[in-house]
C-alpha cells in the first residue's frame, strides 16, 4: 500500500464523521492553542524587559541606595548613597573608570510673575542620555533606529559643563514646555531664573521630545522639566543630603563580578559596614547588572516555563485521550471493514498504518486549529499582561510536532488494537 | 466444456491439493473437532460445489482453503505450493493474490464506490500501477460497466454480489472461493448469480462454491460432501444426470 493510498484511506475515514473528528480534536485545539499563547507571553514578556533595561549597557553597574518599607514609607535601609560616594568612585575603584550620576527633586520655579512647582532633575552631562532611554522619551519625530547623541536633545545653547557639574554651578536646561510657561515665547538664554531660593542662569533649552512608544504618548508630559548639575540639586533643593542614583561604567566588560566586589568594597568602607556575627555584610546598597536583570528574567521564565509545559502536558493528555476513546469506537464500528480488507490481502502493518494515520490526521487537524486560535487569542491575552505577547515563530513547529505526537501516541494502541483482529471473526461481526 | 477426466489423472496440476487436513478448536477444556482428515484435490479450470449441514465442517475447510486459518495438521498445497504453514503477513499476501472470495452478505465497504470496492485487493498488492482500468475491466466483464460509481446502497442485491465477484477476479486468482453465494438473494437473481460463475468457469476460472442448495450445486461439475468433519465420496454432476 503506498504512502499515497494509506493517507487517502485515513482521510476518508475521519471525514466520514465530521462532527465527531472537530469534537474529538478540541482538547487537541486547546492544549496547542496554550502552547501558542504561553510562549508568546514569555516572548513578549522577555522583549519589553530587553527594551526597558536596554539602557543599562552590559559594561555599566547601577548602584542605588538600598530602602526598606518604614510605617507604610520608603526609606534608607542605613547611609545615603551621597554625591561624594559617586563623585570619588573612579578614583578609589581600580575597575571603575567613571561615573554617571543623577538624583530627582521637587522645586519651585519662577521667573518675573511666573510660578511653576515641578520635578527637577540633577544629573551629569553623561547620565543625560542614559536618562532619556530609561525614561523611554526621544526627540519628537526622532527616525526609528537612529543613534542618538547628547545634541540632538538641545534645541538651544549649551548643556552644562563637567567643571560646571563639579564645582554645582547654578545653571539649569529647560524643557521646551517649561521655557515656554517661564517664558512665553521670549528668548530665555542668559535669563536667571529661581529655583527655590537660589538664582540660576538658564544655558539651554531642550528640543521637544515625545515617548518613544506612541501609546504612551497620551500619558505623560516630557516636556515639563528642569535639568540642573547633580551637584547643584544636592546642595540647594534640599535640606538634609538626599540618596542618589550611580551608574558606574567599567572598564573591562569581562570582568563585571569583580569590579561589583570592589565597588561593594569601597563602598562599605566609606559606610563603615562590618561583618555581622553571622559574617556577612548588611549592605545599605544595591548593585545591579544587566546579568542580574537578565538571569532574573531567566529565573521566571523557567518557571514560567514549567506552567506552560504542565497546563500543556494536561490538556494534551486529555486530548490524546479522546482521540484514542474515538479511535476505539471507530475501530470497533469497522471491525467488519477491517475484516474485508484483511480478506481481501491487507497486512497487519496496513491496518496499522490506516488507523495511525485517522489519529495523526484528527491530530494534526487539531494543531493546525489550535494555533489559528492560539495567534487569534495572542492580543486578547497581551491586555492581561501590560500589552506583552508576541508569537514566538519556533513555537509554531513545536507546538504542530507536539500534536503530531500526540497522535501517534494515542493513535498506536488502537491501531495495533484494529490489526490483531482475526479476518474471519471479523467478517462476522454485525 | 468437457472436462471429463478431470481430477483423476497423476500428471494433472492440482489448483488445491490437501491432505489429511486437521482444525480442531479449544473453548476451555473442551476440543472441538471441526475437521477430521480432510483429503481433496480440485484440478485448474473446475467448478466444484462443496455441500454439507451447519456444524459439518464445510465453513472451516473454506476458511482453511482461503488462508484466513491455518490448520491444526495436514497438509494444503495451493497451485504446488505449501502454504499450511505460513505467517500472517504470508497468508495475506496470498489472499491477496491467489484467493478471489465471494461472501454470502457481499462483504462490500459502503462508503466506496463499485470499482474502489472492486480495486481494494489491489491497493494491497505492490503492482496497482493501473489499478482503476483493472478494476472497471473486472466490472465491465460482470455486466457492471454502467454502475462502476454508485455506493452499495445504491445497488441491488444481485448487483452488490456482482460487484463481490468483479473483486474476486480483479487479482486474476488461482481459485475463486465462494461461500453460500446466493444465500441473501431471491431465486431469480441468485440464477442469474451463479449463471455468471458457470461462465467464469467456462472462460476457464477454477471456482469451489460452499451451498446447501442442491440446485446450486447443480451448476458445478462436481460435488463434495461433507459431514461431522470428514468428506463422503464425491459424486460427479454429470453422471449423475
Amino acid at each position: 500500500m503506498t504512502l499515497f493510498d494509506t493517507l487517502f484511506t485515513a482521510l476518508r475515514g475521519v471525514t466520514a464523521n465530521k462532527l465527531r473528528a472537530a469534537l474529538t480534536t478540541l482538547g487537541i485545539v486547546i492544549g496547542v492553542a496554550s502552547v501558542i499563547v504561553m510562549l508568546a507571553l514569555g516572548n513578549g514578556t522577555r522583549a519589553a524587559v530587553e527594551a526597558n533595561f536596554r539602557f543599562l549597557g552590559s559594561n555599566k553597574v547601577q548602584i542605588s541606595a538600598r530602602q526598606t518599607l518604614d510605617d507604610g514609607e520608603l526609606v534608607p535601609a542605613g547611609k545615603i548613597l551621597s554625591y561624594e560616594d559617586g563623585l570619588l568612585m573612579p578614583a578609589e575603584v581600580e575597575l571603575v573608570d567613571r561615573v554617571e550620576m543623577w538624583v530627582q527633586g521637587m522645586g519651585k520655579v519662577r521667573y518675573g510673575r511666573a510660578v511653576l512647582d515641578m520635578n527637577i532633575t540633577g544629573a551629569t552631562v553623561d547620565a543625560l542620555l542614559a536618562l532619556a532611554s530609561a525614561a523611554r522619551l526621544q526627540p519628537a519625530g526622532w527616525p526609528e533606529g537612529e543613534p542618538l547623541t547628547p545634541d540632538a536633545f538641545l534645541s538651544q545653547g549649551r548643556f552644562f559643563t563637567p567643571s560646571e557639574v563639579l564645582e554645582g554651578a547654578n545653571v539649569c536646561v529647560l524643557g521646551s514646555e517649561t521655557a515656554q510657561d517661564l517664558f512665553a515665547g521670549d528668548d530665555p538664554i542668559g535669563e536667571t531664573i529661581r529655583v527655590d531660593r537660589q538664582h540660576c542662569l538658564v544655558i539651554g533649552v531642550l528640543a521637544e521630545m515625545e515617548m518613544v512608544d506612541p501609546e504612551e504618548r497620551q500619558r505623560s508630559k516630557p516636556n515639563e522639566l528642569l535639568l540642573m548639575p547633580v551637584s547643584t540639586v544636592v546642595r540647594t533643593l534640599y535640606e538634609e543630603e538626599p540618596s542618589i542614583s550611580v551608574t558606574a561604567h567599567v572598564s573591562d566588560e569581562s570582568r563585571m563580578a569583580e569590579a561589583k566586589s570592589q565597588i561593594a568594597d569601597y563602598l562599605r568602607g566609606r559606610h563603615s559596614i562590618e561583618k555581622n556575627a553571622d559574617g556577612e555584610y548588611e549592605d545599605d546598597f544595591v548593585t545591579t547588572t544587566r546579568q542580574d536583570i537578565l538571569g532574573a528574567q531567566q529565573e521566571s521564565a523557567r518557571i514560567f516555563a514549567l506552567f506552560l509545559a504542565a497546563m500543556a502536558a494536561v490538556s494534551l493528555v486529555v486530548g490524546g485521550i479522546g482521540i484514542m476513546n474515538v479511535m476505539l469506537v471507530s475501530v470497533t464500528e469497522r471491525t467488519q471493514e477491517i475484516g474485508i480488507r484483511l480478506a481481501v490481502g491487507a497486512r497487519r502493518q496496513d491496518v496499522v498504518s490506516q488507523f495511525l494515520f485517522e489519529s495523526v490526521l484528527l491530530s494534526a487537524g487539531g494543531g493546525v486549529l489550535g494555533i489559528a486560535v492560539g495567534i487569534l487569542l495572542i492580543p486578547l491575552v497581551a491586555t492581561f499582561n501590560q500589552g506583552n505577547a508576541l508569537l514566538d515563530p519556533g513555537s509554531i513547529p513545536l507546538a504542530f510536532g507536539v500534536a503530531l505526537l500526540t497522535g501517534i501516541l494515542f493513535g498506536l494502541y488502537p491501531a495495533a488494537h484494529a490489526s490483531r483482529l482475526h479476518p474471519i471473526e471479523a467478517l462476522r461481526y454485525e | 466444456m468437457n472436462q471429463s477426466d478431470s481430477g483423476h489423472s497423476a500428471a494433472r496440476s492440482w489448483v488445491i491439493a490437501v491432505e489429511g487436513l486437521t482444525k480442531v478448536f479449544r473453548m476451555g477444556s473442551t476440543e472441538v473437532h471441526a475437521l477430521r482428515g480432510v483429503d481433496m484435490q480440485i484440478a485448474a479450470g473446475e467448478f466444484v460445489a462443496l455441500m454439507g449441514s451447519s456444524g459439518s465442517g464445510k465453513s472451516t475447510l473454506l476458511h482453511l482453503l482461503g488462508c484466513l486459518d491455518t490448520p491444526t495438521a495436514g497438509t494444503y498445497r495451493l497451485e504446488g505450493r505449501d502454504v499450511s504453514a505460513l505467517s500472517h503477513d504470508e497468508r495475506a499476501a496470498v489472499r491477496n493474490r491467489r484467493i478471489g472470495f465471494v461472501f454470502q452478505s457481499f462483504q462490500l465497504l459502503s462508503r466506496l464506490d463499485a470499482l474502489e470496492n472492486v480495486a481494494l485487493p489491489l491497493l494491497y498488492c505492490r503492482r496497482s500501477g493501473n489499478a482503476r482500468e483493472r478494476a472497471a475491466e473486472a466490472l465491465a466483464r460482470v455486466g457492471l460497466a454502467d454502475r462502476m460509481h454508485h455506493r452499495p446502497a445504491e445497488l441491488s442485491g444481485g448487483e452488490q454480489q456482482r460487484v463481490a465477484i468483479a473483486r474476486a477476479l480483479v487479482n486474476n486468482p488461482a481459485i475463486v472461493l465462494a461461500d453460500e453465494p446466493t444465500g441473501n438473494l431471491d431465486s431469480q437473481t441468485g440464477t442469474e448469480v451463479m449463471q455468471l460463475l458457470a461462465e467464469l468457469h467456462a472462460d476457464g476460472r477454477t471456482i469451489l462454491t460452499v451451498t446447501h442448495d442442491v440446485q446450486i450445486a447443480g451448476y458445478a461439475q462436481r460435488t463434495l460432501y461433507i459431514q461431522d468433519g470428514r468428506l463422503l465420496n464425491g459424486r460427479r454432476n454429470d453422471d449423475a444426470v
